[in-house]
């Protein structure tokens, strides 16, 4: 098994296009890493990349402690299971599994007893003659998995594997996948842009934006310890609500302060906020941390909002609330009573908010 | 009634088109003093025609030089053409549209224009009499070249990123990735190129002198214009319809994949 390290890679396109910039990774040797951001961001390009079908403009790849960058795809012992499932059409399930083996001459019966293995972990014994046009979505997906464990590669890479299935059965192949790489004992690239595949999937998850790594950490770190809005915004869902304001020190009192609100800040353990005083900021609070009462809450502050609409998830529900200059979402208790048009009071925990600069999207 | 309408209509049209086929054949199976009058059968059928021709050229060795040479003409374009096109639509190398549109501008080119440069060329060459000079300029064409270039476009690019995961060369992922795939293509391409060399008259006019080299239609047209037929009809119908045979027998045994591959290619991305 081996380790994955990126050191300062770039890829430019032809056109001039830099699509990833000076990226510095290193995923260790059978850990789940999930590579995820918003489309466009780069992540096929990097796993392309990894993979060898696509030159790495600047700087080095090693797989394994060797430096691969000129090494063709098939010989830098990875897999790779693509969106659509790339399965070559003329050929059974098979067939599509031993193809790979039989270009490296392995011998029949070792190819056999290999493509059964796979088979066997990924429950397709009985549509191993079935052509991947008379299979189903999730079969093909399977049949896809298992040309990667056949090969038995050091690195899993996978390419939003679970992306062209439906909801029910994408829940169910990642709990496959989660399985799968404890079995397999590998060490596995994930692309996605689905960050609840990430955090359920991911030892580490690393966002990217444009390019560029904006966080590095476990999916708990993510959630909890977010460095950056984009961060902040990508991780969770619903997605976190943002206030801005002002930071401001009025009679030796440290404040945050918009048109509609201004609550103090002294009280509250942040540090950091002395360093921006007069600076616009964004206050960043998640669905859950905003309370329709204030009975628990030590610090808070209160706002008050118009519903606009509730969405009922079954034991809780979002309730989609307008402010006077933003907008709210908050995840309540389901037999909280609320009627849409009505106006609500919201009690926001401020021991659970986050501030960030909005000159450059900074945690403060 | 519309429809019946358009059903008539229909049925005109492609009786105006078969008829004149439908005559041939039957009229180079009627005794010779009938066929002036022939309407729609003669009194009685006959191969007279057809041993008398056997017994005036040697049309079957040309049969067979026409079979050898469309068959290897066909063979060469389907193997070099779609190298070519697999180049220009997956590979990625300096100057690749400038070329596609030099092989799309020759496509423009009437024959006629090349005729001289090619003969110079064959001769330059010393193969002028030989089977090379009907095969050899025929090899490459740009038509089979766009055809194979599209069809492999219209491939999903990650097939070809897994079959170079799976350690397939260029060549592997021609022929045995590839080409499963885009039988609908290979067989028009094979079609239109056996026909294509078929028919071909003018070529062998030129090139070849030598009697046991000719091509059927080189052999018919000498032979039909050329006197040797002494002005019998029959004859020279019976060597028409010889000639067309093969060609109807391949349709009819290509024609799923005809109309296939004009429909779709059958695969989605
Ligand atoms: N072959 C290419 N030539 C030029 N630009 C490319 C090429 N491939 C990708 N790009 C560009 O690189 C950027 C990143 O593409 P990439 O496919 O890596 O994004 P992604 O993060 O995988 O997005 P998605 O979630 O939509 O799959 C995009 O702006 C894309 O247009
Ligand atoms: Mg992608």
């Amino acid at each position: 098994m081996a380790e994955v390290r990126l050191v300062n890679i770039g890829k430019t396109f032809e056109e001039g296009m830099q699509v990833v910039k000076n990226l510095n990774l290193t995923i260790q040797d059978k850990e789940f890493v999930v590579l995820v951001g918003p489309s466009g961001c780069g992540k096929t390009t990097i796993l392309r990349m990894i993979a060898g079908l696509e030159d790495i403009t600047t700087g080095e790849l090693y797989i394994d402690q060797k430096k691969v960058n000129e090494l063709d795809p098939s010989k830098r012992q990875i897999a790779m299971v693509f969106q659509n499932y790339a399965l070559y059409p003329h050929m059974t399930a098979y067939q599509n599994m031993a193809f790979g083996l039989k270009i490296k001459k392995v011998p029949k019966a070792q190819i056999h007893e290999q493509v059964m293995r796979a088979a066997e972990i990924l429950n397709i014994q009985d549509i191993l003659q079935k052509k991947p046009g008379k299979m189903s979505g999730g079969q093909r997906q399977r049949i896809a998995i298992g040309r990667a464990i056949v090969r038995r590669p050091k690195v899993f890479l996978f390419d939003e594997p679970l992306s062209n299935l439906d909801a029910k059965l994408r829940g169910q192949m990642r709990i496959e996948l989660a399985k799968l790489h404890k079995k397999l004992d590998a060490t596995v690239v994930y692309v996605t842009h689905d960050q609840v595949e990430a955090m359920t999937l991911g030892d580490r998850v690393v966002v990217l934006n444009e390019g560029e790594i904006a966080q590095n950490a476990s999916p708990m770190e993510l959630y909890s310890n977010p460095g950056s809005k984009f961060v902040a915004e990508f991780i969770g869902s619903p997605k976190m609500n943002f206030i801005e304001g002002k930071i401001l020190l009025l009679d030796g009192q440290l404040v945050f302060r918009n048109n509609e609100l201004q609550f103090d800040l002294s009280s509250l353990n942040y540090q950091n906020l002395k360093n921006h005083i007069g600076q616009e900021v964004e206050l960043g609070i998640r669905s859950e941390d905003i309370y329709p009462t204030a009975s628990n809450l030590k610090n808070y502050v209160k706002v008050k909002g118009q519903i606009i609409a509730i969405e009922l998830l079954g034991n809780e529900k979002l309730i989609y609330a307008e402010l006077e200059e933003s907008s709210l979402i908050a995840k309540v208790k389901a037999q909280h009573e609320a009627q849409i048009r009505s106006s609500i009071d919201f009690y926001l925990d401020l021991e659970k908010a986050y501030f960030f600069s909005k000159e450059n999207g900074q945690r403060i | 009634m519309k429809k019946i309408l358009i059903y008539i209509f229909l049925s005109l049209a492609a009786i105006t088109f078969l008829y004149p086929f439908y005559w041939m054949i039957v009229a180079s199976l009627a005794p010779e003093s009938e066929i002036g009058g022939l309407w729609f059968l003669p009194t009685k059928l006959t191969f007279a025609s057809y041993i008398q021709m056997l017994s005036k050229i040697p049309i079957g060795r040309s049969l067979l030089n026409s079979i050898f040479v469309a068959s290897l003409t066909t063979l060469g374009v389907i193997i070099f053409s779609s190298m070519v096109g697999y180049a220009l639509a997956l590979m990625k190398f300096k100057g690749r549209n400038v070329i596609f549109y030099i092989i799309i501008f020759t496509m423009t080119l009437p024959f006629q224009i090349t005729l001289i440069p090619n003969y110079i060329t064959m001769v330059k060459l010393n193969l002028v009499d030989t089977y090379a000079a009907l095969v050899l300029p025929f090899l490459l064409n740009a038509f089979a070249i766009l055809l194979f270039r599209q069809a492999f476009l219209g491939m999903p690019k990650a097939l070809i990123d897994a079959a170079r995961v799976d350690g397939c060369s260029d060549f592997r992922i021609l022929f045995q990735v590839l080409f499963p795939n885009i039988i609908p293509t290979i067989v028009i391409v094979g079609i239109l190129t056996f026909m294509g060399s078929w028919n071909e008259v003018l070529w062998p006019l030129i090139v070849i002198r030598d009697e046991s080299l000719m091509t059927m239609p080189q052999m018919v047209t000498l032979f039909s214009v050329g006197g040797r037929a002494e002005s019998q009809l029959g004859v020279k119908l019976a060597s028409a319809v010889l000639l067309a045979l093969p060609i109807m027998i391949a349709y009819a045994f290509f024609q799923k994949y005809f109309i296939q591959s004009m429909a779709s290619s059958g695969l989605k991305e």
